[in-house]
C-alpha cells in the first residue's frame, strides 16, 4: 500500500483490464444467443458497456457508437431522477432520446445498477435495436412523423424491475403499445438477463481482488489510456481541420441535402470537435440529440487513432476531447424534434465528416468513407404462417472504404460492427426469395487504394402486399467521399420491378409493395484513397481479371492499358496514359438498362 | 500393441504402449514425404525392442495418427489451386463473407488488409440451379454448365473443385450430381461437396469450410492413401485411426471427402494428455502448451473441461466444423530469429522446419531459437535426441553472432535477446487465451509439452507468475500421448427439422436408431468391440423465433414433456431465465459414440528414492541472467519419485531437455512427472490460493 491505496501489479492490472473488456464481449454474445430479433441475434445491432457509478467509462469494446458511448447522459439522468432510490435488482428501461441517450426510439436500453456490499459501484447497459417500438410504422424508420411522440412509444428512464421484482403494470403498458408483443418480450428478457450476467461477472472480479484494488486498477487503466491518447493527439500538428458530409434529404423536405460540417481543432494534446457550422435542426427525422452526437463523434475520433489502442479505450480516451454542438442544430436537436432516421442519415455523416477532417490531419492513417446504408423496413404478411413480419438487414449494403495502404474489403458494413446474414437463413425467416447477391464491377470509389466492391442485391416478394420504409437508406445523391485524391463512391440506386414497370425508390420514403415485386438494390462500394492513376498496374490487371474493374475503367480511371484478350499490361501505352492530364470520370447507373456507364467530367 | 504417431512441422513423435510400459520416440519430420518420417520413427521403436520394422508393425493392433500437414498447407497458402462451383448469381459469397472476419477485432482498428479469398473471383463459377430451403428443386441443375466450368477450371490448371449450392443441407441432389459430372469430365480432380463436409444451414460457413477442405484435401488424401499402403506393405494388419481436430477419430477412407477435419489434428489430442496428468494432481484449471519445432499451441482447460468450438477461424479462413479450441502461434525451436525495421529482435513465424533445420543441424546458417538455446548452454550439444543429432555449437554461434552484428549486439546478448523474445511472444499467446478471457493465469497450472517446451515452459511461467509447471513423463510427445489415452469417439449430426415444434417421439427415435446403426458400422471398420461402445444422444433446440440453440442430452425412456422440461431448466441454467410459454423447436439430433481406451500402463514406484547424485550426469556451463554459471545436469530417465532439488538445473532426456530456472524448485512425483514450483510466488490472493492447492 502506498498513500492508503493498494499497489497495482502489472498482472492484476492486465487481468482486470482485459477482464472488463471480456465481460462486454461475453455480454454481447449472451444477447445474440438468446434474442429472437434478426437484427440483434444475427446482425449484431447491439451495444454493451460498463461504467462507474458516476458515469465514468470503464469498458466499451462492443457496439454502435451512438447506442452507448454517450451513456454518461443517461446515468446522469438516472441519478437526478432516482437519487438514493436505487437498489440491487433494479433494471431501468429507456428509449427516450431527450431523457437519456437513445439515438432513436427503437434502440431500447436496459440499465442495471451494480452494488457491491450495499454500495452502488457500477452501471451496465445493454442496448439493442428492437423489432418494434409502436408509432406509425414498425421498425422506427418512418420518415414523416409529426413529432417524437408520433415516432413511437417514448419511455423515459423508469424501473422495469425493482429489487428483482418485475413491475407488471409498467410492462403491460409497454407491451400493449408495441407490435410483435411476444417477440418483444423475448428480446426484452434477453437483454435484461444479459445485464444480470454482466453484474455477476463484474462482481466476481471485485470479490476476487477486493474493491480497493479494482478501483486502483480502473484509475490506472484510465490514466494510462489518457496518457496514450494525449500523446496521439500531440503528434498531430496543431490546426483546424475541416470535414463535411450530407444526407440526401430529411424525409419531409424532399431532395434538399442536410449538411454536417465539422471543424476539428487540434491544440497541443487536446482536440475540440466543433459542429457549429452544421445545418440547423430540420422538420424531418434526421435530427440528433446531443448524447447521440457525442457518442458518434467520439467513437469516430477513436477509430482514427493508432490501432494499438483499439482494445484499451475507456474514459481516458474521452478526456482530451471536447464537443461543441449548439442547441437547435441538427447535431443537438430540441424536443420534440423527430429523430428516427438519424442513426443512418446524419449519424453516418458525422462519422464521415470527422474521418475526412482527421484524414487531412493524419494522412498516414487516412480513411475514405464507407458505403452508405441502403436499408429498408418491410412490413407485410408471411403467407406461410399468416403472421405479420418486419424485415431489415444489411445484406444489400456496399463495402468498406479504402484506407491509406490497403484497399477496402468487399463485404464489411457499418465499420465492421454489424454482420450480414446468410441467404439461406433469410429465406427461411422472410417470404422473400433471393435472386442475386454479387459484386458490380466499377461501382466503387477508385483510388491508389480502391474501396471494396459495390453490391447487386435482388429479391422477389413471395409474401403479401405491404409497405416498405426506406428511412434507413441513404446515398442516392450525396455519396461517401474519397480522400487524398481518391474517388468518391458512385451514386447508389434502388428499384422495384413490377412486371414491365420499373419504379425508382429514393431514400427516406414510403413505398407500397405487391406480391411478385422484385426489389433491386445497386449499392456502391465506398470511397477510395489516393489518385487511381498511381495504382499498381498489376493490381488493376488483377481487378480486371476478377471482374472488379472493367477494361474501360482500367483505361479511363486508372490509366492502365491492358490487352483485351490476354489482359497483359501494355507498359508503353500505360505510361502514355499516365503522362496525360487527368480527367475525372463519373460512374453512373443507367436506370433503364441497370448497367453502368462512365462519363467524363469536363 | 497400441502405437500413436504425431507428425509435427519438425519432429515426428511416437508413443508405444506395450504390456509393460510406455516408450517414446522422436525422428525428424520428412516434409517432402511425411510417411517416411513416420516409418523412421516406427523403425526406431522396433529397434528398441530388438525387432525388424516388419516384425514390429505386424504386432501393432491400433495405430493412431495425427498430422499438421493440412494446417501447414493452409497457413502457408501452399494448398491446391481450387475452383468453386456455386449457385448462379451468388458466386461472391466467399468474398463478401458475413462482413469483417472476426468480430472480436475492435471497431477502433480500421487499418487492415482486405481479405484475399482462397478462390479468386475468376475461378468461381455460377451454375444455373436452385434448391429451396424446403429441399424442393426449383430450377434443375444445368449439367452442361457444370461441364463447361470444369473444363474452364482444368484449362486454368485447377487441381481441386469445391461445390457449394444454396440449401444443399436440405437436399444434396444437385451437389452430388454436379460432383458426378466433374468426376466424369476430370477424374483426376479432388472434388468436395459442401453438404458432405458440413451439412448445416448457413451458406457462408458451409462454403468456406468446403473450400478449405478442397484446398488441403488433395495433398492430405494422397498422403493418407500412400501411408496406409506403405504400412500394409510392411505387414501392418491392424487399424489405422486418424485423429481429427474435434478430438474424434476416423478411418482413412472416411477422411478423403472431409480433409478439413484434419486441421490441427495432432495438437487436438494434447489437452487430453494434459488433463489426465492435471487430474492426478487435483488440478482442473490448466494451461496446456505444446512447443515443437515450428509452432506453439496453447489450450485452456477450465474446471476439467476441454472446450470445442464451431466458430473457428484458421488463419483468415472460417472453418465451421467442430474443433478443440486451440490457439496457435508460429514460434518453436526452429523459428527463425530476425531483425525488424525498428532494429528489434523478432522470432518466427518463419521456421527452418525439419530441413534444413536450425544452423546447429549443420545444413543452414539460419539463426533459430534452438541455436540460441544451444549457445546459452541449455541444450546439450552431444545428447540432442539422445545423441542421434549432434549439434554444431560453433555453427549455431556463428549464426547468432551474424544476427547480432546487424544491430551491434554480442553473441551472448543476442542469444539472450532471442530467448527472451520467444518467451515473451509465447507468454503473449497465453495471455490471449487466458488473461484476455478474464482468467487470472496465476490460478492455473501450466502443463508443458513438446520438444522445446522443456526449455521454455518454466520461463513462460516465470514471466506470467504462474506458480506451478508440470512436465509430464510424455512431455516431449504430449499429442501422441493424448491419442493413446483418450476415448475413441465419433459423432453424427442430423439436421433439417426446421421450424417444427411437434416432432413425434417415434420420428426422433427412428432418427437416432439410424444414426447409431451408421456409427456401429464405422466402429466395426475401426476394429472396435461393439459391446464396449456407449452412445450418447442429444438434441439442439431453441425457443421458436430464436437463432441460436442449446444442446441437451436425451435420456432413454423419457417422454416429450419431460424432455422439454429439461430444456427449460437447462436454458434457465445458462441464461438465467426461461420461457416455458413459448414453443420449442428441435433443430438437430446428435449421437456421440465412444469407447474408452485402457489407461496407459505405467509403473508407479513407491518407497524411498535412491540418492539424487546417481541421476546426476555432470554439469553444463549456462548463461543465466547474463552470467555464465555451471549448472548441474540430471538425466530424466535416472530420476526417481521423491527426488527434490532447486534450480538452476537442467534435466536431459533422450527426447528433450528441461530447464529449471533459479526461481523454481523441482520434484519428481510417483508417476515420474517433473513438477516445478515457483519459490517466491508473488503475494497476491490469487497466487496464495493457487500455491495452497494440494500438490500430490
Amino acid at each position: 500500500m502506498t498513500n492508503g491505496r493498494p499497489e497495482v501489479d502489472p498482472i492484476t492490472l492486465s487481468t482486470v483490464w482485459h477482464g472488463f473488456q471480456t465481460i462486454c464481449r461475453e455480454m454481447r454474445h449472451h444477447v445474440e444467443r438468446t434474442a429472437q430479433s434478426y437484427l440483434m441475434a444475427v446482425l449484431h445491432d447491439i451495444s454493451v458497456g460498463l461504467w462507474k457509478a458516476n458515469g465514468v467509462t470503464i469498458a466499451m469494446p462492443e457496439g454502435l457508437f451512438d447506442q452507448f458511448l454517450g451513456a454518461r447522459f443517461v446515468i446522469e439522468d438516472i441519478h437526478k431522477r432516482f437519487g438514493e432510490d436505487l437498489y440491487p435488482g433494479d433494471v431501468i428501461v429507456t428509449n427516450d432520446p431527450y431523457h437519456g441517450d437513445s439515438p432513436h426510439l427503437p434502440d431500447w436500453g436496459f440499465i442495471r445498477p451494480i452494488f457491491h456490499r450495499g454500495e452502488l459501484t457500477f452501471f451496465t447497459l445493454v442496448r439493442g435495436h428492437v423489432m418494434d417500438t409502436g408509432g406509425s410504422f414498425p421498425g422506427g424508420y418512418f420518415p414523416n412523423a409529426y413529432d417524437i411522440h408520433a415516432e413511437g412509444l417514448c419511455i423515459p428512464p423508469i424501473k422495469l424491475y425493482e429489487r428483482g421484482v418485475p413491475c407488471r403494470d409498467v410492462a403491460e403498458l409497454i407491451f400493449n403499445n408495441v407490435r410483435f408483443r411476444d417477440e418483444m418480450r423475448i428480446d426484452t428478457q434477453a437483454m435484461i438477463s444479459t445485464t444480470a450476467f454482466g453484474e455477476r461477472r463484474v462482481l466476481e472480479i471485485v470479490d476476487r481482488y477486493g474493491p480497493e484494488l479494482v478501483d486502483a486498477c480502473i484509475e490506472e487503466m484510465i490514466k494510462r489510456t489518457e496518457r496514450a491518447m494525449r500523446a496521439q493527439i500531440a503528434a498531430i500538428p496543431d490546426g483546424v481541420y475541416y470535414g463535411e458530409a450530407a444526407t440526401d434529404d430529411d424525409g419531409t423536405v424532399l431532395d434538399e441535402p442536410v449538411w454536417i460540417r465539422v471543424e476539428i481543432v487540434v491544440s497541443g494534446d487536446e482536440m475540440t470537435i466543433d459542429f457549429t457550422k452544421s445545418d440547423a435542426q430540420r422538420p424531418g427525422f434526421v435530427n440528433r440529440v446531443l448524447a447521440a452526437t457525442y457518442g458518434t463523434a467520439f467513437g469516430s475520433v477513436l477509430m482514427m487513432m493508432d490501432a494499438s489502442l483499439a482494445d484499451y479505450h475507456n474514459e481516458g480516451s474521452l478526456r482530451p476531447l471536447t464537443i461543441v454542438a449548439p442547441e437547435g442544430s441538427v447535431t443537438n436537436a430540441r424536443y420534440p424534434a423527430t429523430v428516427g432516421g438519424s442513426p443512418v442519415a446524419v449519424g453516418g455523416q458525422i462519422t464521415d465528416a470527422i474521418v475526412e477532417a482527421l484524414s487531412k490531419a493524419c494522412p498516414g492513417r487516412a480513411q475514405a468513407a464507407w458505403a452508405r446504408h441502403r436499408g429498408d423496413y418491410t412490413f407485410a404478411n408471411d403467407p406461410r404462417t399468416d403472421e405479420p413480419y418486419v424485415r431489415t438487414t444489411f445484406d444489400y449494403d456496399g463495402s468498406a472504404g479504402a484506407v491509406a495502404g490497403y484497399d477496402g474489403a468487399t463485404g464489411p458494413v457499418v465499420h465492421g460492427v454489424v454482420l450480414r446474414g446468410n441467404v439461406e437463413e433469410a429465406e427461411i425467416r422472410f417470404p422473400w426469395k433471393m435472386l442475386n447477391l454479387e459484386i458490380i464491377p466499377d461501382l466503387m470509389g477508385a483510388g491508389r487504394w480502391r474501396a471494396g466492391a459495390g453490391i447487386d442485391w435482388r429479391a422477389v416478394n413471395q409474401g403479401s402486399e405491404g409497405r416498405m420504409a426506406t428511412g434507413s437508406s441513404d446515398g442516392d445523391e450525396m455519396v461517401p467521399k474519397g480522400v487524398l485524391g481518391g474517388y468518391d463512391s458512385p451514386k447508389s440506386r434502388t428499384f422495384i420491378q413490377r412486371g414491365d414497370e420499373r419504379i425508382r425508390v429514393k431514400p427516406h420514403r414510403m413505398q407500397e409493395l405487391r406480391p411478385g415485386d422484385v426489389l433491386i438494390k445497386l449499392s456502391s462500394g465506398g470511397g477510395g484513397v489516393g489518385d487511381p492513376r498511381e495504382r499498381d498496374p498489376l493490381a488493376v490487371q488483377r481487378d480486371v481479371r476478377d471482374g472488379f474493374v472493367s477494361l474501360e475503367a482500367a483505361e479511363k480511371i486508372y490509366a492502365v492499358a491492358l490487352d483485351a484478350e490476354s489482359l497483359d499490361v501494355d507498359d508503353q501505352r500505360t505510361a502514355q496514359l499516365r503522362s496525360r492530364q487527368a480527367t475525372r470520370v463519373e460512374v453512373v447507373i443507367d436506370g433503364e438498362t441497370l448497367t453502368l456507364g462512365l462519363r467524363e467530367l469536363g | 500393441l497400441r502405437v500413436s504417431v504425431d507428425i509435427g512441422g519438425t519432429f515426428t513423435d511416437c508413443v508405444v504402449e506395450s504390456e509393460r510400459a510406455i516408450e517414446t520416440y522422436k525422428a525428424p519430420t520428412t516434409p517432402d514425404d511425411p510417411s517416411r518420417g513416420l516409418l523412421d520413427v516406427l523403425d526406431k521403436a522396433a529397434g528398441a525392442s530388438g525387432e525388424s520394422l516388419e516384425q514390429f508393425v505386424a504386432r501393432v493392433d491400433r495405430l493412431f495418427h495425427g498430422t499438421t500437414l493440412g494446417t501447414n498447407l493452409l497457413l502457408t497458402r501452399r494448398g491446391a489451386k481450387v475452383a468453386f462451383l456455386t449457385t448462379a448469381h451468388f458466386r461472391d459469397v466467399l468474398e463478401i463473407r458475413r462482413g469483417v472476419r472476426n468480430l472480436g477485432e475492435s471497431v477502433f482498428n480500421q487499418v487492415r488488409p482486405p481479405y484475399q479469398p482462397l478462390v479468386p473471383r475468376y475461378l468461381r463459377f455460377g451454375i444455373p440451379e436452385r434448391t429451396l430451403y424446403t429441399g424442393e428443386v426449383e430450377l434443375p441443375l444445368d449439367e452442361m454448365s457444370v461441364e463447361a466450368a470444369t473444363r474452364a477450371a482444368l484449362a486454368e490448371g485447377c487441381e481441386a473443385i469445391a461445390i457449394g449450392f444454396l440449401h444443399s443441407y436440405a437436399n444434396q441432389e444437385h451437389e452430388h450430381r454436379a460432383k458426378a459430372v466433374v468426376e466424369r469430365v476430370a477424374p483426376d480432380l479432388h472434388v468436395v461437396c459442401s453438404s458432405d463436409v458440413l451439412p448445416t444451414c448457413g451458406e457462408f460457413e458451409r462454403f468456406s469450410t468446403a473450400v478449405v477442405s478442397a484446398y488441403i484435401g488433395r495433398a492430405v488424401s494422397t498422403y493418407l492413401r500412400k501411408l496406409e499402403q506403405e504400412l500394409r506393405a510392411h505387414g501392418f494388419g491392424g487399424t489405422l485411426l486418424i485423429m481429427l481436430s474435434s478430438a474424434l477419430m476416423r478411418t482413412v477412407d472416411q477422411c478423403h471427402a472431409r480433409a478439413v477435419e484434419l486441421l490441427a489434428s495432432g495438437p487436438a489430442a494434447a489437452p487430453a494428455a494434459a488433463l489426465a496428468v492435471g487430474k492426478s494432481f487435483g488440478h482442473l484449471d490448466l494451461i496446456e502448451i505444446d512447443m515443437g519445432g515450428t509452432s506453439f499451441d496453447v489450450c485452456v482447460i477450465r474446471n476439467g473441461s476441454i472446450l470445442t468450438t464451431t466458430g473457428a477461424w484458421v488463419g483468415e479462413e472460417r472453418v465451421a466444423t467442430k474443433m478443440v479450441d486451440i490457439h496457435s502461434l508460429g514460434a518453436g525451436g526452429g523459428s527463425i530469429a530476425w531483425i525488424d525495421s525498428l532494429g528489434l529482435v523478432r522470432v518466427g513465424p518463419q521456421s527452418s522446419g525439419a530441413d534444413p533445420g536450425p544452423a546447429a543441424y549443420g545444413k543452414s546458417e539460419l539463426p533459430t531459437v534452438t541455436d540460441a538455446d544451444l549457445v546459452l548452454g541449455y541444450l546439450p550439444a552431444d545428447f540432442f535426441l539422445g545423441g542421434e543429432i549432434s549439434l554444431d555449437v560453433d555453427r549455431a554461434a556463428a549464426a547468432i553472432e551474424a544476427l547480432g552484428a546487424e544491430i551491434g549486439l554480442g553473441l551472448a546478448d543476442t542469444a539472450v535477446a532471442v530467448f527472451q523474445t520467444a518467451t515473451v511472444s509465447m507468454a503473449g499467446a497465453v495471455t490471449e487465451v487466458c488473461t484476455k478471457q478474464g482468467h487470472d493465469v496465476r490460478s492455473f497450472a501450466l502443463v508443458a509439452g513438446g520438444g522445446a517446451g522443456g526449455i521454455h515452459g518454466a520461463a513462460i511461467a516465470e514471466h506470467l507468475g504462474i506458480p506451478t509447471v508440470i512436465f509430464p513423463t510424455a512431455q516431449p510427445v504430449l499429442s501422441a500421448m493424448g491419442m493413446l489415452i483418450m476415448e475413441i469417439g465419433q459423432e453424427l449430426t442430423k439436421v433439417g427439422v426446421w421450424s417444427r415444434t411437434e416432432v413425434p417421439a417415434e420420428e426422433l427415435e427412428a432418427t437416432f436408431q439410424e444414426m447409431i446403426a451408421a456409427e456401429q458400422e464405422t466402429f466395426r471398420l475401426m476394429g472396435v468391440e461393439l459391446a464396449e461402445v456407449s452412445f450418447a444422444r442429444s438434441i439442439s433446440a431453441r425457443y421458436q423465433g430464436q437463432f441460436h440453440d442449446v444442446a441437451i442430452d436425451v435420456l432413454g425412456g423419457e417422454d416429450r414433456v419431460a424432455l422439454l422440461g429439461r430444456f427449460h431448466d437447462r436454458y434457465q441454467e445458462i441464461y438465467g431465465y426461461s420461457l416455458p410459454w413459448r414453443a420449442v423447436e428441435i433443430l438437430e439430433c446428435h449421437v456421440r459414440g465412444s469407447v474408452s481406451q485402457a489407461p496407459a500402463a505405467h509403473v508407479t514406484q513407491t518407497g524411498m528414492p535412491g540418492a539424487l547424485e546417481e541421476a546426476r550426469v555432470g554439469e553444463r556451463r549456462c548463461c543465466l541472467r547474463g552470467t555464465p554459471v555451471d549448472v548441474p545436469v540430471y538425466r530424466r530417465e535416472l530420476l526417481q519419485p521423491g527426488h527434490f532439488f532447486a534450480g538452476p538445473t537442467l534435466i536431459d532426456s533422450r527426447t528433450s531437455t528441461i530447464l529449471v530456472p533459479e526461481a523454481f524448485d523441482a520434484s519428481v512425483d510417483a508417476d515420474r512427472n517433473v513438477i516445478l514450483r515457483l519459490r517466491h510466488a508473488v503475494a497476491t490472493k490469487a497466487c496464495a490460493r493457487a500455491a495452497a492447492e494440494p500438490s500430490a
